[in-house]
């Protein structure tokens, strides 16, 4: 079996932090527009750059740019400033769909990625773009017989990218999955005039919706009112089958998602990936991923169209399905590195012995733990509520920045 | 007279506004984003204040359209 790449989404430095934490191989990131997440109020900057490639080299994670919006005459000088500006900053590659974003990587020396909107389904696509990429993603539409035979045809017919490697394969092993081919959609355009192919894509496929015939009035019986809305890809269960398939890289979606979802998913992938490679990949520990991968957001799970359904299977709410929520307690006041010890100020609920928290912080990451003991206001209590200051000895540091969680059930709808 | 805002920093350079009020909107090509001509800026607000009430039609097409609904006009 050949190595598997990890990659994980990072929408802020929150989520950044958690992929290296979990143990991401490469994490993608968008710099405010241009990307399919233009929309989302957390996006990284121009600025970032240089500190994203940083702490991501010193843990020797690779580092992609997504450009790969639908490109207009005007945005061609913003394209060509972010690629020179990410290519001086280190960043490892940029994940392109539009032609002249592939062109003006490849005249600045960068390696380019093909993002899963150009859509390949097939070994002389991918040829095609050989002559501009290293590494492609095929379309989410193909099944796992269909992306083996591609990987085949790429090691036999020894198609090489610009590196003179053979062209990697990546798909997506985890995430939301929409109703548009390969994530080109119109619906939001049409309805609200806003595109989900520049990144301002307004959800309208996780609504209900019921179909009546416009002549007669008749309402169509359906078992979902949500139609349009599939379930979350997830790929853990059948991982071996992933990797038997000849892929080099398996893609975490997520950039919207909270950093605990980013810690979470990326852990489980990482120790099902690692357990592929030592032979101890089992049902059991299946299991125990699938568990906790539900504790965070989800829409339910099913296998994509990689093992050949016929039929998307569609999930039966708006939101999330996640086991577990989490509840803002308190932000982070002072650490004592020789106790290491953290101050926390408690700003809303309680917070007991027993519970599990969580911190969250752009240095800090996602990190959680079970408090098995607490000081407050400076005296041995088992509660600290609104108002009071809490110390916990921690296994981590924690800053000023930082957010106190307490993890909570969370009753699932169904 | 007739008042329009725009929230530069948070556009997404979807064009919209520059196809609906070409004379008021216009595309950067430094930084991709929508230019509010002869605005001043305050605190990244760009506002325009006209005495012309014939922009206005245009001006709140612009405004309606925008996905990110960084555009505000209003008449007084």
């Amino acid at each position: 079996m050949q190595k598997i790449e990890l990659m994980a989404p990072a929408g802020n430095f929150e989520s950044l932090q958690a992929a290296l934490d979990n143990g991401a191989d490469s994490i993608y990131f968008g710099v405010e527009q241009l990307n399919m997440r233009a929309r989302a109020s957390i996006n990284f900057t121009l600025e970032d750059l240089s500190e994203i490639a940083k702490r991501c080299q010193a843990k020797n994670v690779r580092t992609y740019l997504t450009l790969n919006t639908i490109i207009y005459d005007h945005d061609l000088s913003i394209v060509k400033t972010l690629i020179k500006k990410a290519k001086d900053a280190n960043i490892t590659a940029v994940i392109a769909m539009d032609q002249a974003v592939i062109m003006a990587a490849r005249e600045a020396g960068m390696e380019v990625h093909i993002s899963t909107q150009i859509n390949i389904t097939n070994i002389e696509t991918v040829k095609f773009y050989a002559m501009f990429a290293d590494t492609m993603v095929l379309s989410r539409e193909l099944s796992l017989r269909q992306v083996k035979k591609i990987t085949e045809q790429i090691e036999k017919e020894q198609v090489k990218g610009p590196s003179g490697k053979l062209v990697e394969i990546e798909i997506f092993g985890h995430g939301a999955l929409c109703m548009a081919v390969s994530g080109k959609c119109y619906l939001s355009l049409h309805s609200q005039n806003s595109s989900a192919n520049r990144g301002a894509c307004k959800q309208n496929c996780r609504k209900k919706y019921t179909v009546i015939d416009q002549e007669t009035g008749f309402e169509m019986e359906l078992d979902n009112e949500y139609i349009m809305s599939p379930k979350d890809l997830c790929t853990i269960d059948f991982l071996d089958e992933v990797a038997d398939a000849g892929i080099k890289v398996l893609k975490i979606e997520g950039r919207g998602r909270a950093p605990e979802y980013v810690a979470k998913v990326i852990k489980c992938y990482r120790e099902a990936i690692n357990s592929l490679e030592n032979g101890t990949y089992s049902k059991d520990e299946v299991i125990t991923w699938m568990q906790t991968l539900e504790t965070v957001y989800n829409r339910g799970f099913w296998s994509g169209y990689y093992l050949g359904q016929k039929l998307g299977e569609w999930s039966k709410g708006s939101g999330s399905h996640a086991t577990q929520k989490k509840v803002y307690i308190g932000k982070g006041v002072h650490f004592f590195p020789k106790a290491k010890v953290g101050e926390f100020k408690i700003e809303a609920y309680n917070i007991n012995v027993g519970d599990t928290v969580l911190v969250t912080g752009p240095t800090t990451g996602a990190k959680e733990l079970v408090v098995e003991a607490m000081m407050v206001n400076d005296e041995k209590n088992n509660q600290g509520v609104k108002g009071d200051s809490v110390t916990l000895k921690l296994p981590f540091r924690i800053r000023q920045s930082d957010k106190l969680y307490k993890i909570v059930e969370h009753k699932v709808e169904t | 007279m007739v008042i329009i805002t725009l929230q530069r920093k948070k556009c997404i350079g979807c064009n919209y506004c520059v196809e609906l009020a070409p004379n008021q909107f216009q595309m950067s090509k430094k930084d991709g984003k929508s230019v509010l001509l002869h605005s001043k800026e305050k605190k990244g607000f760009f506002t325009l204040k006209s005495n012309d009430a014939l922009i206005f039609d245009d001006c709140d097409n612009a405004a309606k359209a925008c996905p990110v609904k960084i555009i505000s006009v209003k008449q007084t």
